[in-house]
């Protein structure tokens, strides 16, 4: 596209009052195509806009820079479609953040001798939108030849039915599959089940059989059970799935990744990639590559994952405290509804009628926790089955619950107080100390109870409330054909439920297209996990529509750019499959990394690992982010006797760049030496840029981005884990130049910690000063 | 500690007026609240979970249900509606009907089914005994024509025979409340031993004697009522109930000695002061009785409930104080029948009251006495 283009600076909002915008105004060229340069007082009013349009209507400018206000405000107004916009924030970052101190008045003309820093630093981020426009271009939908609408749905349980049947509402085609005989699954299993509606205090008759009749006559919905997943290949839109009996071994089985203990020799060093790639053909023989696409195989568009959970089995002697294993009558609570669904609730070791029962909640032994892989579901079973001892035994049942934490969220509150009313439901806080045999029953003893002291008491039967595992912890159920394997990559963080950062991305998993409801991706009851397919059925119908528009899912949702690489420069290292956060990048025999670009989520991951910088967005590119950096003025000894610092800080537009935004509405004040550039995530850096601004005299390099670890915030969940590693990195480089590895510095914060930024800038502008200027400045 | 939750326990707690009892989760708002519990093991927190888990012996083997004074602040405050103040009135009936003695008679007092036989027993009784006296001693003991100028009510109804009904009987309540008392006061003390409520070992009778003028004085004063938030207004109607009956008593035991010792018979002048202490008892009776039926009937049923026992007894104080009145009203209005009808009905009452003391709520003047004597013996402060 010819770009023509329009400069346009609003001088509102105290911009006008505190910088020269004709000075700024005067550093774009005057030569074809740069003519149409525009200073209004109130850019954001109907005339403001109006500007525009007629310059878009009559000049034919495509190409606009404005200097206003930031980005993030104004969305809705400054809005042209077919051109490229760049939006210079004059105002959060510039004027508001830099008050010029009290009675100073607009100078006549430029003094040389001392540095203005406010006009330095509005003309630098002009100069650096004006740059960037020129090196992007309007990104060009990447749409599929061919495109799957229907979804597969793995798992027949209460989740994956209701899945169904809400993609069969909006109108969507689904398949389920089920490794079981029959649909239904834990929600079949079960005696009575927790309330699902108003007023959430009394136990119902299991609702699986209507789910099943309504899923069974609906003409949306096809069902197949005794079927597993062989191998789900391509991409969102566009899978292609592989389905098997389970237990089968075939052809299109997807392969196993070479487990970790045999990717080294016996010395414990890593082998070499050929001596892996011998062991990956061995272990996999017989199966096809992950490339090579089954004929046979059944398209399909989205992935819902509902495949559910198992129940924990606890290890021999893990709870020998609580006489687990030794004593027939302590039993788990799956082990205990299986009792109650086959009729009264009786003692497993000599059918005797159990109406004493006890109900552990936590193992105990001093420690606050409860069992693995519990939740509030746990605690709501628990109160469930202590009211079938009451209903069983209604005169004389006793059912105890000791517990370190009841959890009974939102209105199932209304349940638990309604059992807490029943007279022979007993529950306290308590520590169990130990279970043992006394006679003929079992005898509980529990310390710092809500009595004071400490207890015993007698019981029929013993009731463990263990949790759920997702199935997920023994299998990668999914099978995905990808080149990073066939399961969710492990982040450590979720004890191997679906990864899903389930605050701000619910139902998401590592892999677009596929998205996760129910136990699999957290202990849920069957009310929540109906919720929680209606989400993920949302989610999943989001996806094919995004895929049909050619635009990005989530979080970047609507962004129709997507990595391009210059395959000819690429050296098949690898980096880029191997660093994707979801496993968009497969690759050939050779190592060529072949895209899938549905996959892509487009945070630039790749981009900033690329060694050879061949990857790249139409609007986001290696070129566009360095020719920014370059084009930010360096003052030396040449201009100023003290030339002023320049430090140049990339700001990740998830969190970092509202949170600065947030400084600066609030007049935070921050040092005028400091130039921001914003990036779609951490993990885009590439390293070329810091050695693009330390090679032309900046002093120093800030990386601001969300937080990683435990209770991380990336949006691309790996990417300031990735951007902290190859940071560190470069310090050698650095070395090899002589400067200091002080000068290259990251910071995490969330985005209600605005409060923090302009502390952080200032101090590490402190630690720089106290440095010295980047010797190379001037040269 | 080895729980044995009693089932039926909470089940009748609950029918007793205690039916919030299980919402209790132990914030201990209550307990703070209270303007009246001891800093040291304060009620009534533990009382809740003791009673929610069914641990009979822990809460009606206990002095400190019956230092509350149900004056309400708990049950208003607290956030579940668990209303402590109920419970603990709940279990006060059970422990009266616990500590009584014949049981079955307990239970009908607490049946309002069974209130006309419990009414009729009287009745009858004075029937049979006066037949059987006027066939065996005297034939005018039992008298239904009377006649004569002045209505005496001797001339009705014997004084030899009220005595012959009223003194056994009196001895039997004694009996009763003594066996009762007795055992009471091992069980709190046994209690507060267990709890760390007390700083004294041994039960010592002559403590718990020197200890009981302090009590009687703090009662006659209304203290404890008075400290009350909530329902203070109660303070006024209890005292005139009280001091109601304190006068009639103190009447009844002079008309005793007279009669025995100086052969004197009623009725008195309305100009003898003992006939003013009569008349004002009475009427302080029936205004209180009025003013606490007032009370309870237009009381908020979410802050506070009404059982049987609560209503029954203020009948019965009315029934009392105004068959008396109406009895001496009519023998001066010279309505020789009516009055004679009414003193008969008046008999009934008295016999009820004294009868059914140790099953009814107003057993609470016997063992709440105790109860506050133990623990100021004990040093529960």
């Amino acid at each position: 596209m010819d770009k023509k283009f329009g400069f346009y600076i609003c001088s509102g909002c105290g911009i006008g009052e505190a910088v020269n915008t004709e000075w700024i105004m005067d550093n774009v060229p005057k030569e074809e195509g740069y003519s149409n340069c525009t200073v209004h007082p109130f850019l954001c009013s109907k005339e403001g806009v109006d500007i525009i349009n007629q310059d878009i209507k009559e000049k034919g400018v495509n190409t606009i820079v404005i200097g206003a206000c930031s980005r993030r405000v104004n969305y809705d107004v400054f809005k042209f479609s077919g051109c490229i916009l760049e939006r210079v924030n004059l105002r959060e970052q510039v004027v508001w953040s830099h008050a010029r101190p009290e009675g100073w008045t607009m100078p006549e003309e430029v003094n040389e001798d001392e540095p203005d820093h406010l006009q330095m630093m509005a003309e630098d981020y002009f100069r650096m939108g004006m740059v960037r426009c020129e090196k992007v271009s309007l990104p060009v939908p990447y749409k599929l030849d061919a495109k799957s609408d229907k979804i597969l749905i793995i798992g027949g349980g209460i989740t994956g039915m209701q899945a169904a049947l809400d993609a069969s509402k909006a109108g969507y085609a689904s398949t389920i599959i089920e490794k079981d005989g029959q649909l239904g699954g834990y929600a079949a299993k079960v005696r009575k089940q927790l309330p699902i509606q108003a007023p959430y205090d009394q136990l119902i008759s299991p609702i699986v059989q209507q789910k099943i009749k309504a899923v069974e006559s609906d003409s949306n919905i096809s069902i197949k059970t005794s079927t597993v997943v062989a191998r789900i290949a391509g991409q969102p839109g566009d899978f292609t799935v592989t389905l098997k009996a389970p237990g089968e071994k075939i052809e299109f089985d997807v392969p196993d990744p070479v487990p970790p203990e045999m990717r080294v020799d016996e010395k414990g060093k890593d082998l070499e990639k050929e001596k892996l790639d011998e062991i990956y053909k061995k272990i996999n023989e017989g199966k096809a590559d992950i490339l090579k696409l089954d004929p046979n195989g059944e398209k399909f568009g989205a992935v819902i994952l509902t495949a559910g959970w198992r129940p924990y089995e606890p290890a021999k002697d893990e709870f020998s405290h609580l006489g687990y294993g030794a004593i027939k009558d302590v039993v788990t609570n799956t082990a205990f509804e299986a009792i109650a669904k086959n009729g009264k609730i009786v003692r497993p070791s000599d059918g005797k009628e159990a109406k004493s029962v006890v109900f552990i909640q936590s193992p105990g032994q001093g420690k606050d926790d409860d069992f693995s892989y519990c939740g509030s579901v746990t605690s709501m079973v628990t109160l469930k089955q202590a009211k079938y001892v009451r209903e069983d035994y209604s005169d004389d049942g006793k059912a105890f619950v000791f517990y370190q934490h009841m959890r009974t969220p939102g209105l199932s509150e209304n349940f638990y107080k309604a059992m807490q009313q029943d007279p022979g439901i007993f529950m306290s806080k308590g520590d169990i100390t130990s279970v043992t045999q006394d006679g003929d029953s079992l005898m509980v003893e529990a310390k710092d109870t809500l009595l004071g002291e400490s207890v015993q008491v007698k019981a029929d039967m013993v009731v463990l409330a263990t949790g759920m595992v997702p199935v997920t912890h023994d299998d990668p159920v999914v099978n995905l054909a990808y080149r990073q394997g066939p399961g969710f990559r492990d982040i450590g963080l979720f004890d191997d439920y679906v990864d899903s950062n389930f605050i701000c991305f619910p139902y998401e998993t590592q892999r677009t297209g596929i998205y996760a409801a129910g136990a699999i991706r957290r202990s849920l009851t069957m009310e929540e996990s109906m919720e929680d397919a209606t989400g993920a059925t949302l989610k999943a119908i989001q996806c094919l529509k995004s895929v049909d528009r050619g635009e990005a899912v989530h979080p970047r949702a609507g962004d129709q750019t997507f990595p391009d690489f210059f395959f000819q420069r690429c050296t098949q290292c690898k980096r880029c499959t191997e660093e994707c956060p979801f496993g968009a990048l497969d690759d050939d025999e050779k190592g060529t990394p072949k895209p899938n670009p549905t996959r892509c989520r487009r945070c630039g991951t790749c981009m900033g690992a690329c060694p050879e910088r061949i990857i790249n967005f139409a609007d986001y590119s290696i070129d566009s982010i360095g020719s920014m950096v370059k084009c930010i003025k360096v003052p030396s000894e040449d201009d100023f006797d003290e030339p002023p610092l320049r430090i140049l800080v990339f700001l990740c537009e998830n969190d970092a760049y509202p949170a600065m935004d947030m400084a600066g509405m609030n007049r935070m004040q921050w040092h005028h030496d400091v130039r921001f550039i914003p990036v779609r995530c951490l993990g885009s850096v590439n390293t070329i840029w810091i050695k693009d601004a330390l090679s032309q005299g900046m002093d120093g390099v800030l990386y601001i981005g969300c937080k990683h670890g435990d209770d991380y915030q990336c949006h691309f969940v790996k990417g300031s884990e990735l951007a902290e590693i190859r940071k560190s990195k470069i310090s050698d480089a650095l070395a090899s130049l002589a400067l200091e590895e002080e000068r290259v510095a990251m910071f995490e914060i969330a985005i209600d910690e605005y409060d923090k930024l302009p502390k952080i800038i200032n101090t590490f502008m402190e630690e720089v000063e106290a440095l010295g200027p980047n010797p190379f400045k001037g040269f | 500690m080895l729980l044995e939750p009693d089932v039926k326990f909470i089940k009748e707690i609950e029918s007793l007026g205690g039916d919030t009892l299980k919402k209790c989760f132990q914030c201990a708002t209550c307990s703070v609240a209270c303007p009246i519990s001891p800093d040291n093991k304060p009620f009534p927190r533990k009382e809740m979970i003791a009673a929610s888990w069914g641990l009979k012996d822990r809460v009606v083997k206990n002095a400190d249900i019956w230092l509350c004074h149900n004056c309400g602040d708990c049950s208003t405050l607290c956030p579940r509606g668990a209303k402590p103040g109920d419970v603990l009135a709940a279990l006060r009936m059970y422990a009266i009907k616990e500590y009584a003695f014949p049981k079955k008679l307990g239970e009908m007092v607490s049946d309002p089914s069974k209130l006309p036989i419990l009414l009729a027993i009287p009745f009858i009784i004075f029937l049979i005994v006066g037949m059987v006296c006027n066939m065996f001693v005297d034939p005018n003991w039992l008298c239904f024509s009377p006649g004569g100028d002045e209505i005496v009510h001797s001339h009705f109804f014997n004084s030899w025979l009220v005595d012959l009904i009223f003194v056994p009987l009196s001895l039997c309540v004694v009996a009763v409340f003594a066996r009762g008392g007795y055992q009471f006061l091992n069980d709190i003390h046994q209690n507060a031993v267990l709890e760390g409520k007390t700083d004294k070992k041994e039960l010592d009778l002559l403590g718990i004697a020197q200890a009981f003028p302090k009590v009687v004085l703090k009662i006659l004063k209304h203290e404890k009522f008075d400290q009350c938030g909530e329902n203070q207004s109660r303070s006024t109607p209890h005292m005139l109930v009280l001091f109601g009956f304190i006068g009639l008593f103190i009447v009844t035991s002079i008309f005793f000695v007279v009669l025995y010792g100086f052969q004197t018979h009623g009725p008195y002048s309305q100009f003898n002061p003992v006939k003013w202490l009569a008349n004002i008892s009475g009427i302080a009776l029936v205004m209180g009785g009025l003013v606490m039926l007032k009370e309870r009937i237009s009381q908020d049923t979410s802050k506070q409930i009404s059982t049987y026992k609560d209503w029954s007894l203020i009948g019965l104080v009315l029934a009392l104080g105004l068959s008396g009145l109406l009895t001496e009203m009519t023998r001066l209005g010279e309505l020789a029948a009516l009055s004679y009808g009414l003193y008969y009905i008046h008999l009934v009452f008295v016999f009820c009251l004294f009868a059914y003391l140790p099953f009814s709520k107003l057993a609470h003047l016997f063992y709440r006495t105790l109860a506050m004597t133990y623990s100021e013996y004990a040093n529960r402060q």
